[in-house]
């Protein structure tokens, strides 16, 4: 007869029984067993022998074959049993024969899934599978708490970008009407007269009274861009390439438009705008958190435009001092034949850049095959590259601009500005923008202004900026311009003043030495000519 | 009197003269709203153009018609360079367009164009376009500078993909760290040419000018690794119908890559696992090796300077 009361044995201390100390050591097992059966033994019967323990398990392993494994392969005797181990125990296994001599002793598990995969077809299972969590809940609890681990936000970011909002001032925001149906039935009643809007008649708009009173409050809060139509305008061509820049509005027979605003809606939003401005400079004396930030940014007033008419190539920047930011948009030679006014490689690369910052952050515009060169001068001058800005280059309907073959290969509807970060800037505001500016083209080669306003949340207004290769229209207030198109030079930080007088002062002096040419005359006018691509 | 007060309505709608200029990056910051929600024609790019319209229906039209069946070979990452380097040795296959990588973190891009004898796999000439996160692609600037490579290869453009929003599926979440001085917002792509094409002669082997540099994700595309515009341009650009696409990268089963016509697709990831190089060589002679274009194409594509009329 099976010893059952060993069985319940095996399965109540089957973790003691194969782990250290025990290992599984029939000898030890066998002492354990006798100490366990004299104490809680339901039968007062004598602890069995080692020759008796040991057959009650060949029993067991007879009846229910693969309820327990031995780490030996040799047949188990009483005399070598000091020398064998259990490695094994199947408590399920066990716990069936238990049962069946004492049903319900164990409860058993049956098998649920066996149960369950009997009806179904292969498929069914393994749909199953793939949607039951079960199988993975121990990983995906750790893919998830690790994904949010790498999601959280530095404190510092969201400070920066909440002080971002509540210290930049608001610029004016008309959204643009995006219903195509407004524009026609507003061509219908409106007066151009030599390219320009004059009025919208109302009463001779080509729509039901319902259609008059949508449009009536559409026009009231978005830009609308009422197509032109003239004599010579085929509507079946589509629209023109170069819409309000095109040279021929007079003869070409593509599609205008005239942006239409109500003046009283840009009245309203500029006094809306100019209210909510009102408290933004406010906001930067109480402000908790101005990292980075100058400490009386608060009462400090912004530096007057400065700027410095000069060559470049030949300017001293140790005249200029260190700076937080510097911008330049060279004029890149990407034809390799373009005779002049373009800058080559060679000459940007011997700018001496490195000299501007001790740490900070570049800002160059690259172009084609200005990207690698771009790249690799940014390197040369100690700055890694840490973002691309994207530049996407609209029209006056607020379009990408798709025609016009303005690529060699592809068209093109972006330009690239690389960032290159130097040192280790602790105080910069990170992350408040995207790498993306989307603002309408210009006039050739001018860049959006909506760069000034990104630098400016990075660095704060009062640090200082400089830009290379600038135009009139880059200087602005809290930035140094330079560049040869500009006028003459206005200096407001007296020790540039200083240095730059000294500067002029003996270039002067070598002018005269050298008996060199002077202004006006050929070299002049080749530097003048330096950057007007 | 509906006409007086219909009078006295238009009075203060009249036009402004000076309307201000929207500045969208202020706006974001002011309102969470991304600048690329700004762009008008995202949702359709050709938005405006009707002849442009035509045009890519048309070439629409005459690629599928001259697409081989779509290929698949589903392989590991690790056995990719051996398997091409079977197919170019042994079974002599050459593929005019290859495309690597796709819009997923974690791509083996840089080893396997190193590793891989890529001027064998392309025909001369041939092109080449490399998808990647910003920051996988700028790295590949070194490779320009290996002459080996320079001299094969010129990076003729490099292309822009951007994401919606942040929910799309193609955010480039992970390329994230604390170095970045703006939230990233896109993906790259060189599109390199191998051997000489000119665009004023080589009409029958290249259209230029059809597609821009810049594509924003419109709303109808799925969730997958590889949105259609990817194989969009470069079926646009080159005639060539031998066409190659390789993605270095595990995508998993939630961004599942699928098969398109006219492309071998090598992933280990992809649905269908069915290239047969003999099938695939038959397949070539039959359709041919470049796309025929028809007269109205011809006279609807951008072309050189010379023969165009002047638009306006």
């Amino acid at each position: 007869m099976l010893n059952l009361q060993l069985v319940s044995y095996l399965i109540d201390n089957q973790i003691a029984l194969l782990s250290y100390p025990v290992c599984g050591r029939l000898t030890d097992i066998h002492c354990l067993y006798s100490l366990y059966s004299t104490k809680y033994s339901e039968c007062h019967s004598p602890p069995l022998t080692f020759p008796e323990f040991i057959k009650d398990i060949k029993d067991l392993a007879r009846t229910c074959p693969g309820c327990v494994n031995y780490t030996s392969t040799q047949e188990i005797s009483s005399e070598l049993g000091g020398n064998f181990s259990l490695e094994f125990i199947d408590v399920g296994m066990l716990k069936i024969l238990y049962n069946l001599f004492r049903p319900g002793g164990y409860s058993v598990e049956e098998g649920q899934r066996a149960k369950q995969e009997l009806g179904e077809t292969p498929r069914t299972r393994l749909l199953q599978l793939l949607d039951e969590d079960d199988y993975v809940i121990s990983n995906k609890g750790y893919l998830l708490s690790l994904e949010n681990l790498l999601n959280i936000c530095p404190a510092s970011r969201e400070l920066s970008r909440e002080c971002a909002k509540v210290t930049t001032a608001l610029s004016n925001y008309i959204p643009v009407c995006g219903n195509k149906s407004h524009a026609t039935i507003l061509a219908s009643g409106s007066q151009i007269v030599g390219n320009n809007l004059i009025s919208i008649q109302w009463q001779k708009l080509r729509c039901s009274e319902d259609q008059r009173q949508v449009i009536e409050n559409c026009v009231n809060s978005r830009i609308h861009y009422i197509p032109n139509i003239k004599p010579q305008t085929d509507l079946n061509l589509g629209d023109c390439s170069y819409l309000d820049t095109c040279h021929k509005l007079n003869s070409c027979r593509y599609a205008h438009y005239v942006e239409y605003i109500p003046d009283i809606t840009v009245q309203e939003a500029l006094k809306n705008t100019d209210k909510l401005n009102r408290n933004k400079h406010e906001n930067l004396k109480t402000c908790f958190y101005t990292h980075g930030y100058s400490c009386t940014v608060g009462s400090k007033s912004q530096i007057p435009p400065q700027w410095i008419k000069c060559d470049v190539r030949k300017f001293d920047f140790s005249v200029l001092g260190k700076f937080s930011v510097v911008i330049a948009d060279p004029a890149w030679n990407i034809h390799m034949n373009l005779p002049y006014g373009t800058c080559n490689d060679s000459e940007l690369f011997q700018l001496p850049l490195d000299t501007l910052q001790e740490e900070g952050i570049i800002f160059l515009w690259v172009t084609g095959r200005a990207v690698e060169v771009g790249k690799d001068s940014l390197q040369k001058w100690g700055y890694t590259v840490s973002n691309e800005i994207a530049w996407i280059k609209t029209n006056q309907l607020g379009r990408t601009i798709v025609t016009g073959r303005t690529g060699h290969w592809l068209n093109h509807s972006k330009e690239h500005l690389l960032v290159g970060i130097k040192g280790n800037p602790s105080w910069l505001n990170k992350q408040i923008d995207v790498d993306l500016i989307v603002s309408p083209t210009r006039e050739t080669s001018r860049k959006p202004d909506e760069l000034y306003g990104m630098i400016e949340r990075i660095v704060g207004p009062h640090s200082r900026k400089l830009e290379i290769f600038g135009r009139d229209h880059n200087t602005r207030p809290g930035w140094f311009t330079i560049g040869n198109q500009l006028d003459g030079h206005s200096i407001h930080e007296p020790d540039v003043k200083k240095r730059y007088e000294k500067f002029v002062g003996g270039e002067c002096k070598t002018a005269k030495f050298m008996h060199s040419t002077k202004p006006g005359s050929s070299t002049f006018g080749k530097i003048c000519s330096w950057k007007n691509c | 009197m509906p006409e007086s007060s219909e009078c006295k309505k238009s009075l203060p709608l009249r036009p402004s003269r000076t309307a201000p200029v929207n500045d969208y990056s202020n706006y974001h910051v002011h309102s969470g709203s991304l600048p690329q929600k700004q762009v008008k024609n995202a949702d359709n790019q050709l938005d405006g153009y009707p002849k442009l319209q035509k045009l890519f229906k048309l070439k629409e039209h005459q690629i599928s018609e001259h697409a081989t069946a779509p290929y698949g070979c589903r392989i590991s990452i690790d056995e990719m360079i051996p398997t091409l380097n079977s197919w170019i040795h042994r079974n002599h296959i050459v593929f005019d367009v290859v495309m690597i990588g796709c819009l997923t973190d974690n791509q083996f891009i840089y080893p396997l164009l190193t590793q891989l004898p890529i001027d064998r796999l392309i025909s001369k000439p041939g092109f080449l376009f490399i998808w990647g996160s910003a920051r996988k692609i700028s790295e590949l600037t070194k490779l320009l500078q290996n002459q080996n490579w320079a001299k094969k290869f010129r990076k003729s453009e490099e292309l822009v993909f951007i994401p919606v929003d942040r929910n799309s599926p193609f955010y480039p979440g992970l390329d994230h760290d604390d170095e970045s001085l703006f939230e990233r917002m896109q993906w790259h792509c060189w599109m390199c040419i191998t051997g000489t094409v000119r665009r004023s002669t080589d009409g029958h082997l290249i259209h230029c000018n059809i597609d821009t540099d810049l594509a924003i994700e419109t709303k109808d595309t799925q969730k997958t690794a590889v949105p259609v515009h990817l194989y969009k341009v470069a079926e646009n650009f080159s005639t060539a119908t031998r066409r190659l696409h390789i993605i270095p990268a595990r995508t998993g089963k939630e961004i599942p890559v699928k098969v398109r016509p006219g492309w071998v697709i090598m992933s280990p990831d992809i649905l269908l696992n069915n290239f047969d190089c003999d099938r695939y060589k038959e397949e070539i002679n039959r359709i041919g090796l470049n796309l025929t274009t028809g007269p109205d194409i011809e006279a609807l594509r951008p072309k050189s300077p010379i023969q165009k009329k002047n638009q306006c």
